[in-house]
């Protein structure tokens, strides 16, 4: 079975770890810096207040005067999440999480390790920790676990049959489906409300009228596809920061610190000989909030001046001075070197070359971004009905 | 070939080829393109109908014009007469 923990406003959790007091209080996430002015999750005590998550600011601010906006700090929020699925990794289950507060895994191999399903869902819920009130769902597919999770209460785990999926999904909301809000309110005035009401629909209605946001979202409220889950490949732990007497605005002073950091990181013993692959930069912002980038190098590499060379223009995008500076070792290569042949043979070098350079599209992009095209019809008279692009993984 | 991975995931599934893509066309009295993506059509060189899987619940029916626009661009689209929108399509 594939399983799913949700952490409902994680990220608002996350970031009043450091104002634990205000968890009790009326409190949302405030917007990120230069996006549009909607609020993000909200406390149970805003939300007995009238304010609801994605609400315009002024409209939160006039409904619930005494709301507090936290920062979104996202660095911290990843954070916390990667500790979490470190977590779940050391009690044996291989995540695949889906986004901060909401993760998958697969049942099938732990479940003769714990002793059962239930006991195994119960196992993931602590190790996540009860002081997030994670929920856990497991059903057959993907959409019905999600859809489980968010309905079981604070700690609790809740098993859907494959029988019983269309039965339980179709009292749920429309909130669970990836649709746009318009596209929700679309359905709303059309008087569809549950997850029933759609899945009744025939495919070429919903297509019709929302497109193939609509077919997907109609494909869910039946209860999705069957998909594996696949664990993700754990990212490498090695980082280093240095935080600065006085919060930094000048890009001359943060590139400095950041050659420092290159420096630091790649003495640091447990690289060892491997080179490094993907880097991430994060910096902890004047006022407490955090920005955060990530960079695929084009080769793996341990040279000091290419790694800062690459980095170095992402520092021009931090938004406020920084109080930390922070460089991340995301991924290293597994190779600790490549001994190039004095005379290759041109077929075997271009196809090297190729492998190395799908492989970089890989390492940056993800599994299933290389594919090949299949034929499947090409006499058909409807274009894209002639070929396919299939993922290639090896 | 490598995959379009300008989304925040990259595709996991297996996707169509020369899948159609939404455009914004203005059309003339009789239905052949006047504007394409708020650019003038120069030239249309050919004109054909596409009709098929009539007897399914997914019948398709379209009106492919194979354009020149002021820009010398060549694009191809398509009026489908079922959803009564436009596309434009690569390798059509």
């Amino acid at each position: 079975m594939t399983a799913c923990i949700v952490i409902p406003g994680f990220e608002l959790r996350a970031a009043l770890r450091k104002r634990p007091g205000l968890a009790l209080e009326p409190a949302a996430l405030g917007p990120p810096a230069g996006a549009e002015p909607l609020i993000g999750s909200v406390t149970s005590a805003a939300e007995a207040a009238g304010v609801r998550p994605g609400m315009r600011m002024g409209e939160a601010l006039a409904t619930c005067p005494s709301l507090v906006l936290v920062e979104p700090d996202p660095a911290a929020a990843e954070q916390t999440w990667e500790e979490i699925l470190r977590r779940l990794e050391d009690a044996g289950f291989a995540v695949d999480p889906a986004e901060p507060g909401c993760v998958y895994f697969e049942t099938r191999g732990v479940e003769r390790l714990y002793g059962g399903l239930r006991n195994a869902l119960e196992r993931a819920l602590a190790a996540v920790g009860s002081t997030w009130d994670p929920r856990a769902g497991a059903a057959e597919r993907r959409f019905t676990a999600l859809a489980a999770a968010n309905v079981a209460r604070p700690t609790q785990a809740l098993v859907v049959s494959d029988d019983a999926a269309r039965d339980f999904l179709a009292p749920l909301s429309l909130d669970l489906l990836p649709l746009a809000e318009h596209e929700q309110q679309e359905l709303r005035e059309l008087g569809i409300r549950r997850l029933g009401e759609l899945a009744r629909l025939s495919a070429p209605a919903v297509a019709e009228r929302l497109g193939p946001e609509g077919r997907q979202a109609w494909q869910l409220a039946r209860g999705g596809k069957r998909a594996r889950v696949r664990g993700r490949r754990p990212p490498a732990e090695i980082v280093e920061s240095l935080e600065f007497p006085e919060a930094v605005g000048n890009e001359l002073t943060l590139r400095r610190a950041l050659a420092t950091l290159v420096d630091r990181v790649l003495a640091r013993p447990e690289r060892r000989d491997r080179f490094v692959r993907k880097v991430a930069l994060a910096a902890r912002l004047v006022g407490g909030a955090s920005w955060r980038r990530t960079l695929t190098l084009r080769e793996p590499s341990a040279e000091r001046d290419r790694i800062r060379i690459a980095l170095g223009p992402k520092l021009a995008e931090v938004p406020a001075p920084v109080a930390e500076l922070r460089l991340e070792l995301v991924e290293l290569s597994a190779e600790a070197g490549r001994q190039l042949a004095l005379v290759e043979p041109s077929g075997a070098e271009a196809r090297a070359r190729l492998q190395e350079g799908l492989r970089q599209v890989r390492a940056s992009t993800g599994g299933g971004s290389v594919c090949t095209v299949v034929e499947v019809a090409p006499w058909s008279r409807i274009p894209e009905a002639r070929a396919l692009f299939v993922p290639r993984d090896e | 070939m490598v995959a379009d991975s300008r989304g925040a995931r990259a595709v996991r599934s297996a996707g169509r080829v020369n899948e159609p893509r939404p455009a914004l066309v203005e059309a003339h009295g009789d239905g052949s393109p006047k504007q394409v993506n708020r650019e003038e059509v120069a030239l249309v060189r050919e004109e054909w109908r596409v009709v098929d899987r009539w007897w399914t619940e997914e019948p398709l029916s379209r009106r492919y014009f194979d354009v020149v626009l002021e820009s010398g661009q060549q694009a191809v689209v398509y009026r489908d007469e079922e959803r009564q929108k436009w596309f434009t399509q690569r390798g059509a």
